[in-house]
């Protein structure tokens, strides 16, 4: 069953559309990376998918329902979105910022319980930052953060998570921690969207390909599609740059 | 009417005595620019309520309008002569609401002010005597000084008899009254706005009429102008009589448990003076007081007297607004029924 | 001190010191003499008893110290719910336009000549419209950050009620109006009336309950718009129960006190130091240490001489340098 799946979908501001016709499929348990220039609506589609711009056209379905037609505390125990991890701006903790993942399963006058707790230490065990959890979310580091995050969406308990740019600003080593958890993720049956701006990380954790470029959807398929060809068109780079800087493209 | 005492109170100056180079050095006319002879006095801008009032009681139909807007109730018991001049706004300095240009406009042949005396306003009236080439004319506007007030200024506008008149009465009710009263003499609290918490500072001003009929401004404290107290500072004081213009106030006091519990209220001391034409002890600040001067001291010393207040104000009204309402008018008002 | 780590009485125990402190300061001094003997035995006796000293303290000083804590933990909780909504620290309860709105009613009925009610009516009504003008602005612009856009709203609304104020204030009588003016501008305890108290304290509680009712939602608010929602929250209407709430409470106090300024930004941000962010403990946190401050506040407003200091300029003294203190403090950012 696909999971995400969007057909003719325009997205975009009353005003100021940003792209249409976009057709987008996620199937259950794969990875699918998004890549694009700045500016192509990465992030639109991304505010799109999770509920918070209405699509100016098309249709959008979350596990078969129209995305309209899902309450928002229903959807967040669905669909889980990790945001590039942001410096935070008030002290909370990390166990705090995890717990907040619970809020959709929490009634509405509730705070969380010794449940709630229990799942979000086990959250952050899942990714090897229990020892974080008193610590205060901004006064870790960069990658750790971007852990923390990602603990927040596990455990929203949802199936569907939506990555954006995990990796961003990260170390080398905190790039490679992500991309580790995301491959461990999909090992346990999370069905994954992602954006990333290094086709290399695609390689390495993508099932499947999405190129979008200017609004529009330009390519979708397997891994096979990223050639050097491709990503220079969808850049606008030059193609032997392209196949100097990344070896390990496929050859067109 | 006088933002000076205000702005003196809330910036805790206290009024320091100008000794520049001023030509009249004992007098309490502090003038700007050259004069013009008395008889040549026809037009006169009143800068400030204190200064609208002492000009209106000396030279009713040389005044060009008010500086501030009259209520209707207020206009109705002036003489027609007065009752429809138009609202001109004042000067005081950055509070001025009447533009220069339209004060050159009213071609006044003299502009006189009233109120606290400091380098602050005299320079403020030095500068509009420079810009606009009117002579300005600032007037003490010490309750105490009333007599020279009306006396001199009634001078300097070509009325020097009816101001003579006038300072008599002035004299009469300012110097006579403490000698029969009684010792220790009894302190007052002088109740402003609707809940009574803002009072006059002893010292100051807009509390001048206490002093004048012989009695003892309770509040004291730091600065010498209008302040807010608690009820607390009230009981503390524990006034003998407490006063007030503030219809509502007297309202209040008597339905609130709180001063109906004070002495003062308790035993019928509570006193409510009328506000109109003008305030009887305040508001402006003017000549308007010496009525509620006189009306204070004879309610504090003298309570068994059966004054007819409305007739007495009937033939204050008669002397120094030129007007006498009907018996019927003055008994409307609050304080008088 | 950090508190958040430490139990839950301890962490009360902290807390709740200084407001009892104040509330003991405030019901010992005053400026009608009375030993502690004397205060304790008219206590002692009991609202009804015929006595200065029970007058004193029943009738004088209790009220104003249920004012104090009333308006002081009504303050800082709109202060706290504020500083998470518009992600910003340095916040404060007038943020939306609430102060000068109530200004301006204030001003307006002491220029028509008024009774102190209507003047409480006013403010209370001004204050609600001013956010709304600013509510209803920022709906019509969608284009912009909505929290950036109530912000700036907020800030416009509040410089034209601001000019409506000064206006007022230009044409009413110097000698008469003005100084009451000014004088409910700068705020103060002294005027209220238990009667004042048994008004206001059901609209401030009708705007504290959504806020306790929300308080683990409200974290989620101090998240980007799209997080917040993602995580299930629908920030639109949240955002919009807090703002009516945190108006409902801070028009309420300011009707009734006049504009206190300061209390609201300070408290929060330092009760956040102590307790951390999280709202279902800053929020009480917020109610003990705003209410013990205010009481503080009035007892030295009321006792330090025999006229009454404006209770907004002691906020402010004692606020300001407390607030200079709190930013150059070394260590750790992100309060």
């Amino acid at each position: 069953m696909n999971v995400l799946e969007t057909r003719g979908l325009a997205i975009g501001y009353r005003h100021r559309p940003v792209g249409e016709g976009i057709d987008l499929t996620l199937e259950a348990d794969e990875v699918l990376c998004l890549l694009g220039p700045n500016g192509g609506g990465k992030t639109t589609l991304f505010r799109t998918l999770l509920g918070i711009l209405p699509p100016l056209a098309g249709t959008a379905r979350v596990l078969g329902r129209s995305l309209g037609d899902w309450p928002r505390a229903a959807l967040a125990t669905r669909l889980a979105y990790v945001p590039q991890s942001h410096a935070g701006l008030f002290a909370f903790t990390v166990e705090e910022v995890v717990l907040m993942g619970r809020t959709a399963r929490l009634p509405r006058f509730a705070t969380p319980s010794a449940h709630d707790r229990a799942v979000a230490r086990d959250c952050l065990a899942r990714l090897g930052i229990d020892h974080l959890a008193a610590r205060i979310y901004t006064e870790i580091s960069g990658g750790e953060r971007q852990l923390a995050l990602i603990a927040r969406a596990l455990a929203q308990e949802a199936t569907v998570l939506i990555l954006d740019e995990p990796t961003a600003s990260l170390d080398f080593g905190n790039q490679l921690r992500v991309l580790k958890e995301v491959d461990a993720l999909k090992a346990r049956g999370f069905s994954i969207l992602m954006s990333t701006h290094q086709p290399e990380h695609a390689l390495r954790v993508a099932d499947r390909i999405a190129l979008l470029k200017a609004g529009r959807m330009v390519g979708q398929g397997p891994r096979a599609l990223l050639t050097a060809d491709a990503l220079a068109a969808l850049y606008g780079a030059d193609t032997a740059e392209v196949a100097h800087s990344l070896p390990q493209l496929a050859k067109a | 009417m006088n933002r000076r005492e205000y702005l003196v109170a809330l910036t805790g100056l206290s009024a320091v005595p100008w000794t520049g180079a001023m030509a009249a050095v004992p007098s309490i006319l502090h003038v700007f620019g050259a004069l013009p002879p008395p008889d040549r006095v026809r037009r006169v801008f009143a800068a400030g309520g204190p200064a609208a009032i002492l000009t209106h009681v000396l030279a009713p139909d040389k005044l060009l309008g008010w500086p501030w807007p009259l209520s209707i109730e207020a206009r109705a018991l002036l003489a027609p002569l007065v009752r429809n001049l138009p609202m001109l706004g004042r000067l005081a300095g950055r509070g001025s609401t009447l533009p220069l240009e339209k004060l050159v406009a009213l071609k006044p042949d003299l502009i006189v002010d009233g109120g606290a005396v400091d380098a602050t306003y005299l320079s403020a009236a030095e500068r509009v005597w420079r810009q606009t080439g009117i002579p300005y004319v600032l007037v003490d506007g010490r309750l105490a000084e009333s007599a020279r007030q009306l006396r001199e200024t009634g001078a300097l506008l070509g009325v020097a008899a009816r101001g003579e008149q006038l300072a008599r009465y002035a004299e009469e009710t300012l110097s006579n009254r403490c000698n029969r009263a009684v010792f220790p003499r009894p302190g007052v609290y002088l109740a402003r706005t609707a809940d009574g918490l803002e009072t006059p500072l002893a010292g100051s001003v807009n509390g001048e009429c206490i002093e004048a009929a012989c009695a003892v401004n309770v509040a004291r404290g730091p600065g010498g102008g209008l302040a807010r107290v608690s009820r607390e500072q009230v009981l503390a004081w524990m006034p003998d009589a407490i006063v007030s213009q503030y219809p509502e106030f007297h309202v209040l006091a008597r339905q609130d448990a709180f001063w109906r519990r004070l002495p003062a209220v308790r035993d019928g001391r509570l006193l409510l003076a009328p506000a109109l034409p003008f305030g009887w002890l305040d508001g402006p600040p003017s000549i308007n007081r010496l009525l509620g001067a006189r009306w204070l001291a004879s309610r504090l010393h003298d309570p068994s007297a059966r004054t007819d207040w409305v007739d007495f104000a009937r033939d204050f009204n008669a002397l120094f607004y030129g007007h006498a309402p009907t018996r019927e008018e003055l008994m409307r008002l609050p304080g008088l029924t | 001190m950090k508190l958040a780590g430490q139990s839950t009485v301890l962490r009360l125990t902290v807390l709740s010191a200084p407001l009892l402190a104040a509330l003991l300061a405030a019901f010992a001094f005053g400026p009608y003499p009375l030993s502690p003997a004397e205060a304790l035995a008219a206590l002692w006796a009991g609202p009804s008893a015929e006595s200065d000293a029970a007058t004193v303290m029943w009738q004088l000083r209790l009220p104003r110290i249920l004012a104090g804590l009333l308006v002081g933990a009504a303050l800082s909780a709109a202060g706290a719910a504020y500083q998470g909504m518009f992600r910003n620290p340095l916040v404060s309860p007038d943020i939306l336009g609430v102060s000068a709105g109530a200004g301006l009613g204030a001003a307006l009925a002491i220029y028509f000549g008024l009774s102190l009610a209507a003047v409480q009516a006013l403010a209370f009504a001004g204050g609600l419209l001013a956010v709304a003008a600013v509510v209803f602005v920022a709906g019509r612009v969608r284009r912009h950050d909505p929290v950036l856009v109530l912000v700036l709203a907020g800030v416009a609304v509040g410089t034209l009620f601001g000019a409506g104020i000064s206006l007022v204030k230009v044409l009413a009588d110097p000698s008469v109006q003005l100084p009451s003016i000014t004088f409910w501008l700068l705020g103060g305890l002294n005027v209220v009336s238990p009667g004042d108290l048994v008004l206001a304290a059901p609209l401030v509680a009708m705007g504290l309950l959504p806020m306790a009712l929300l308080r683990w939602r409200v974290n989620l608010l101090s998240l980007s718009d799209e997080e917040a929602a993602a995580l299930g929250v629908n920030v639109a209407r949240l955002r919009s129960t807090l703002i009516v709430s945190a108006t409902l409470v801070t028009a309420a106090a300011v009707s009734i006190a006049g504009v206190v300024g300061w209390i609201g930004l300070v408290v929060p941000h330092a009760v956040r130091l102590l307790v951390g962010p999280e709202f279902s403990r800053l929020l009480p946190a917020s109610l003990l240490l705003g209410g013990g401050f205010l009481v503080a506040a009035d007892t030295l407003a009321r006792s330090a001489a025999a006229i009454e200091l404006p209770l907004g300029i002691l906020t402010a003294l004692v606020g300001a340098p407390v607030f200079l203190w709190l930013l150059a403090r070394p260590g750790r950012g992100g309060t």
